[in-house]
């Protein structure tokens, strides 16, 4: 039934088998998801942020569960960038699926470092820049609300990535998206990733304290998901079709209608999050899932799906 | 069990779901069986060792039977697993048989509690590094807060099964009579120390009581009864090994207790957790750096969570 579905993707010039993708921060290394599923049948995959030095991220509790969602501040705890040559670049080098670096830093500077030192692995696909992560003092979404800082830094991790897909991952919580958008291609990246979470925050009342150590976390999960699909949609019509530019959309999916979702509006690839931690392995029954639907649908390249949206 | 025990084939499995048995207000013991594959895992499940239990999509119970302190969080929706030990684990031929402790905290608990015969439940497992024996040890003590009775059950079975000249004494300690998550009847409880507890005494192990309100046995902490109790002991601290399971506050008495007077460690920590599989990162543990005045986040399901208490940051 599935035979002549070709559900494959050119994503900036890199053929994924499938456009499945796992998110940043929700499969580690890649290692650890082994004994769950083969991470090679995926369309590619996002390491946990990486940067300069490593950080031990922040003091607990770092999660909370909220009603459909979650609540992380993790604080970009890794291992540093030069015990991710050493000890998982090595893992990462025999998989034969895309794999993508999330970059994360600081300062301009941190996030230059690490894509210079990276540019020229064989094993690496691209980098998805984070300039939108909610969890960090410094850094983070503090870069991804400004477009200035957005071109700025884009521009400047541009020209130490060399071959390497150069992919910006948006913030959800600002006034136009699109304009943030709009400032990440036209500073050299060719492609954008997004939704990143939602700043949000949960309260005992019983302490009358925020549940989180750092007070404030990043919402992700089903919660998220309508919002996604809707600013994926946007980013699409407003920026990305224009020039040509892949969008991997995200946020909240968790099965094959919800990634065919954002396919059709506008989503060339779709990331898998926070349904890691609850299924690890579902990755592979969406796209066994979007298989099905595109049979269903007499839709042999999944090419036709992508913004297909109608809305006359 | 001599050496550092770790997680090996895990996997997602299905478990049938045996038993559903509530033994006082708010504690149950569900009892669940694996075959096939499930059953060769977890035939191999160390005392210590959890699984993530998936419980969303399981039917709440009828307004009448949920507490009148969960009811506003009562319809809340459940997204994450819930991580959780066994109290007990029995590997017969091909199929393993297994006993979840639990209390009900909040709206996943609450859920599991419609759990009948004939359901079925999606576990991932087995995860994480147990309890384990080190060499020359002739006395462990096993320190249970709450509801950190359930691994230290196991690992009584597992003392009485494969470690006969290990002399075993276990201390458990709650707030008051009613919070003991114990099988035994109120009327059975002795106000004098030396109480044994059926789940204990079932492998032939002496069992002390302590609630902090002096309704059954000592009338204290738990950990002032270890205290007191060692101090009567004449046993040098290396021959020993303490196994804590309880709330972090009992954990930290017990690793000063321990580091007082020489005895090795290991305590059973708890952590929100997302995933359980070491990728959320959100079960940090603050642990020392040996030889340093550094320290580091471990992660509680991935190196614990079962530390050595002197490695903890309380």
């Amino acid at each position: 039934m599935n035979k002549d579905v070709d559900i494959s993707v050119d994503f900036v010039g890199i053929r994924l088998s499938n456009p499945v993708l796992t998110a940043s921060g929700t499969s580690g290394y890649a290692d650890e998801l082994a004994d769950f599923m083969d991470v090679n049948s995926l369309g590619g995959f996002i390491t946990k942020s990486i940067t300069l030095k490593p950080r031990k991220g922040n003091a607990t509790p770092r999660i909370v569960e909220t009603d459909s969602g979650m609540l992380n501040a993790i604080g970009w705890a890794n291992i540093g960038l030069d015990a991710f040559v050493e000890e998982k670049l090595p893992v990462l080098e025999k998989l034969s699926c895309a794999v993508f670096v999330n970059i994360a830093g600081e300062t301009i500077d941190e996030y230059v470092a690490v894509a210079q030192r990276l540019a020229d692995e064989k094993a690496i696909a691209g980098f998805e820049l984070n300039v939108s992560c909610p969890n960090v003092e410094k850094g983070g979404i503090s870069f991804g609300t400004d477009p200035t800082q957005v071109t700025e830094i884009t521009s400047a991790v541009k020209k130490v990535s060399g071959e390497k897909i150069l992919m910006v991952k948006l913030a959800p919580a600002v006034t136009d998206i699109s304009v943030i958008a709009r400032a990440a291609v036209e500073a050299g990246a060719n492609a954008l990733s997004l939704i990143n979470t939602f700043t949000a925050m949960v309260v005992d009342i019983e302490t009358r304290r925020p549940v989180l150590a750092n007070k404030t976390g990043g919402l992700s999960g089903p919660a998220i998901k309508p919002i996604a699909v809707y600013l994926v949609n946007k980013v699409y019509n407003e920026v990305a079709k224009g020039s040509g530019i892949p969008v991997l959309g995200m946020g909240g999916i968790r099965t094959a209608s919800d990634a065919i979702e954002f396919i059709i509006a506008g989503a060339s690839a779709v990331a898998v999050g926070t349904a890691n931690f609850i299924e690890p392995g579902c990755a592979i029954k969406i796209i066994e899932g979007i298989k099905k639907y595109c049979a269903r649908k007499e839709i042999a390249n999944i090419k036709e799906l992508v913004g297909s949206l109608e809305v006359s | 069990m001599s050496e550092k025990c770790s997680a090996a084939n895990k996997g997602i499995f299905c478990a049938a779901v045996r038993a559903n048995k509530q033994l006082g207000q708010r504690f149950y013991r569900l009892g669940l069986e694996f075959s096939g594959a499930g059953a060769e895992v977890f035939a191999n499940f160390k005392p210590g060792q959890f699984v993530e239990l998936d419980v969303s999509g399981t039917a709440l119970p009828p307004a009448e039977a949920i507490p009148e302190d969960l009811v506003d969080v009562s319809g809340r929706k459940v997204l994450l697993r819930r991580p959780f030990s066994f109290c007990d684990v029995t590997a017969k031929k091909n199929k393993t048989f297994v006993e979840i402790l639990y209390c009900v905290v909040g709206p996943a608990t609450l859920r599991m509690t419609t759990l009948a015969a004939g359901d079925s439940v999606s576990i991932i497992g087995p995860l994480g590094n147990g309890f384990w024996v080190p060499e020359s040890k002739k006395r462990a003590l096993l320190v249970v807060g709450g509801m950190g009775a359930g691994p230290l059950e196991h690992l009584a079975k597992v003392f009485t099964a494969d470690y006969p000249d290990m002399e075993v004494i276990a201390f458990a300690g709650a707030k008051t009579v009613k919070e003991l998550p114990f099988e035994a009847r109120l009327d059975e409880i002795s106000q004098q120390l030396g109480f044994s507890l059926g789940e204990f005494a079932k492998y032939g192990i002496e069992s002390l009581v302590a609630t902090d309100d002096g309704s059954a046995g000592f009338a204290g902490l738990v950990t002032d009864c270890l205290s007191e109790w060692l101090g009567k002991s004449d046993l040098a601290g290396e021959n020993m090994i303490i196994y804590g399971c309880g709330p972090e506050q009992m954990l930290a008495q017990v690793a000063e207790i321990a580091k007082d007077k020489k005895i090795d460690c290991q305590v059973s920590m708890e952590r929100m957790m997302a995933c359980g599989i070491g990728v959320c990162q959100s079960c940090a543990v603050e642990c020392r750096v040996a030889g340093s005045n550094e320290t580091v986040y471990k992660l509680c399901c991935e190196d614990g969570p079962v530390f050595e208490s002197r490695e903890v940051v309380f």
